[in-house]
């Protein structure tokens, strides 16, 4: 009982502490990462129920939701301010190669959906 | 003694000393079927269509010793075409056969001497023309003739053209006839040899009879004998007697000839060895009689005939050494070998016999004749039992002891747990020991359906015999197609050298009952009726969830978007700080060409085309959105 409500301390403190220091941009960018995490686990529920056919799409929405938190979350790290050092990037640049890679996993998976 | 006159003895000396040597093939040698050919010529006979039918028939006829009447005269007239020198030697030649045929000489000979004179001329028109003419008795200019043939055999070196070479060598004088003969054995090395009993030439029987017709004439002209090996003489004959019938006019004709020379004392005459009595050799049929003839089937003279030996097939054990066969017919041409003997047992026999004439004659194929026997046996069958048995309980049976030719008088009723045995042994009457047969067979006949179900009676491996045949009728039932009937049981037995087949009916009265129900036999007239057509069925798709299903997760997998916006407003997300101006609006626009792209890439592109478009696309993309980056970027710099 004790150690539940310690873990329900840890991430109330955790909770706190993000809602405070992390910057309006990256908070937006978690959201749509939530988003996208809450899709990809609806497809992957689906097609435990009803089976893998068929494949290719399946195979094709899934991937699609998961090359969207990779790239989201790439993205959100090369914006964490705290990070400048280890990346020499402008804001910018991480901007354009997000929308450059999404448009090749989108073409990618476009083709795949069949 | 000059060396030409030495040569000649030997010459003369060496085919007379080989004759005694003679062959040590078999001779496969039959009789000729002389009926047959008379009959051709005697269909022949009733319509003429050409004139080389004409010549072939009455030539035929007349070799057969059958004089024709000169009426045929006027049909050779008929037929002959003057322009034709194959046709006018036909013409000439029947016309030889008949007794008072004269042909206008006169109206041929201009195409006689052209085509003697002609340089296109091949050897058989020089022989057709130069046999016509001394039909007709014209002159012909033989040293000329000798010139023509010697050109023509340095360019037509094939058999038949060396063949009418020595047949107008046979017109000419003697000398020639005897340079010609000289060359009879080189022809003779050119035929071919099939399976080292036969000689023939490329062309059939009609052209091989023809070629040899041929040596024969030219070695009579010249005088001489034919001097080639008796062996290959009696191969020619081999090829020549295996023919019972012939197709052409023609090859009768040169196969008439040729029998008749083969059948000539002055020649060396083949001699035919065949067995006259029956095969089997049995106590009502003891002897073997053997006939030895020419090939036309007439007698050859006195013979002392001995039978080297008698071998059995089986294991080459000798029962005859050396024994002299004794002459049973006036004219010797049927000679005995008395050859049972309760000693001698059963089996196939071969017997080799070798002949001497007593006269000095010219007879080839004396040695190594063969004649096949074989020496049957009576048999009975003894110990002959049915059993009937349970299949469980093996124990407890019961036998019935049979003897041929008794049939059980009682009916035997059988059920799907019993089974039936029946044993017997076949003893040879002779040699009193038990012996294997080739047949041996139980047949159930069904009595109403007469359907026969026949098994196989096997023996045992070791001395005595023994044969057994078991039908249980629950392993067997499918056999008999579960069909309880009633049923004649029959043993059948029998082999090549029993002197009796049995055929013994052990039960005519026998019901079978089986456990299943029976089923109808099968129709084999229906495995060769059409099938049932075979429709093709294509893959069927996989099965999918119901819409109802699909739906409902579309729209839950849409939830999350919702959820996003909430939480972006609630996060305080504005656009207040979009900037505004023709690259915003440019990179705007273009971004969400990209995706529509990728719409219509989904709906109705390829990749091919994506890939232009996009490339299309992706220029303005890059140009206005490096401006957008570039205005953000400096407006954050400002800023900071």
């Amino acid at each position: 009982m004790s150690q539940l409500g310690q873990v329900i301390g840890i991430l109330r403190k955790l909770n706190d502490e993000y809602q405070i220091s992390t910057p309006k941009k990256l908070k937006l960018i978690d959201a749509y990462l939530v988003y996208v995490l809450l899709t990809g686990i609806i497809q992957f529920i689906y097609c435990l129920l009803v089976g893998t056919f068929p494949f290719n799409s399946f195979l094709s929405g899934f991937i699609s939701t998961v090359g969207c938190f990779i790239l989201a979350a790439s993205l959100r790290i090369q914006l964490n301010t705290t990070n400048r050092s280890t990346f020499n990037v402008t804001p910018e640049r991480a901007f354009a190669d997000f929308v450059f890679a999404h448009i090749i996993l989108h073409l990618v998976v476009i083709n795949f959906i069949g | 003694m000059t060396s030409t006159s030495l040569m000649r003895i030997i010459i003369f000396i060496l085919p007379i000393f080989s004759w005694y040597i003679t062959s040590t093939i078999a001779s496969n040698l039959n009789i000729v079927n002389l009926n047959g050919l008379k009959a051709q010529f005697q269909t022949a006979i009733k319509s003429f269509s050409d004139v080389a039918s004409l010549h072939y028939t009455l030539g035929g006829v007349k070799e057969l010793g059958v004089q024709l009447p000169d009426s045929h005269c006027n049909d050779i007239k008929k037929l002959v075409d003057k322009s034709n020198v194959e046709s006018i030697y036909h013409a000439t030649e029947a016309a030889k056969t008949l007794v008072n045929c004269k042909l206008p000489a006169e109206d041929y000979r201009s195409t006689l001497t052209s085509v003697l004179q002609s340089d296109e001329s091949k050897t058989a028109d020089i022989y057709y023309a130069v046999c016509s003419s001394v039909n007709l008795g014209l002159n012909i200019d033989e040293s000329n003739i000798e010139k023509r043939l010697n050109t023509l055999a340095k360019t037509d070196d094939s058999i038949l053209s060396q063949a009418y070479g020595l047949l107008t060598g046979a017109q000419l004088s003697q000398p020639i006839a005897k340079y010609y003969a000289d060359t009879i054995n080189d022809l003779v090395q050119q035929a071919d040899e099939i399976d080292g009993r036969i000689l023939q030439y490329e062309g059939g029987i009609g052209t091989t009879a023809f070629i040899v017709n041929s040596f024969y004439e030219v070695a009579e002209k010249a005088g001489v004998s034919i001097k080639t090996d008796p062996k290959q003489l009696i191969k020619f004959a081999t090829y020549f007697s295996s023919k019972r019938h012939v197709a052409t006019l023609r090859s009768a004709y040169y196969l008439t000839k040729v029998f008749k020379h083969l059948c000539d004392n002055k020649n060396p005459v083949p001699i035919v060895v065949s067995r006259i009595s029956p095969s089997a050799i049995s106590p009502q049929n003891p002897s073997v009689l053997v006939s030895i003839t020419n090939l036309l089937g007439q007698p050859v003279g006195e013979m002392s005939v001995v039978a080297e030996s008698a071998k059995r097939k089986e294991d080459g054990v000798v029962v005859i050494s050396k024994q002299k066969l004794i002459s049973k017919a006036s004219d010797f041409s049927v000679y005995e070998l008395p050859f049972y003997d309760t000693k001698i047992p059963r089996g196939f026999y071969t017997i080799h016999l070798t002949l001497t004439a007593r006269n000095e004659g010219k007879l080839i194929g004396l040695t190594d004749n063969i004649i096949d026997v074989k020496v049957t046996s009576e048999g009975t069958i003894e110990n002959a039992e049915l059993i009937v048995a349970d299949r469980d309980h093996g124990a407890q049976s019961k036998t019935y002891k049979l003897t041929y030719p008794n049939a059980q008088s009682d009916k035997l009723e059988l059920d799907y747990h019993q089974k039936l045995t029946v044993k017997f042994q076949i003893k040879d009457k002779q040699s009193d020991e038990f012996m294997p047969v080739q047949q041996a067979f139980l047949r159930f006949t069904n009595k109403q359906s007469k359907k026969e179900i026949i098994y196989l009676a096997e023996a045992t491996d070791n001395g005595n015999s023994q044969y057994k045949v078991e039908v249980d009728l629950t392993t067997n039932a499918n056999d008999f197609r579960y069909q309880s009937d009633k049923y004649e049981l029959v043993l059948i037995l029998g082999d090549s050298l029993l002197q009796n087949a049995y055929e013994w009916i052990l039960n005519n009265n026998v019901h079978l009952t089986f456990h299943e129900d029976s089923l109808p036999d099968k129709d084999y007239k229906n495995l060769y009726l059409p099938r049932q057509e075979i429709i093709h069925q294509f893959r069927e798709d996989e099965k999918r969830p119901p819409n109802i299903v699909a739906f409902v997760f579309s729209t839950l997998a849409l939830l999350p978007l919702l959820i996003l916006l909430i939480l972006w407003l609630k996060l305080g997300f504005n656009l207040s700080g979009l900037p505004l101006g023709l690259s915003p609006l440019g990179f705007h626009i273009s971004h969400g060409a990209a995706f529509a792209l990728m719409f219509f890439y989904w709906k109705y592109l390829d990749m091919f085309q994506t890939i232009r478009y996009l490339a299309l696309i992706s220029i303005p993309l890059f140009l206005f959105g490096h401006r957008v980056l570039s205005t953000l970027a400096a407006r954050r710099e400002k800023k900071a």
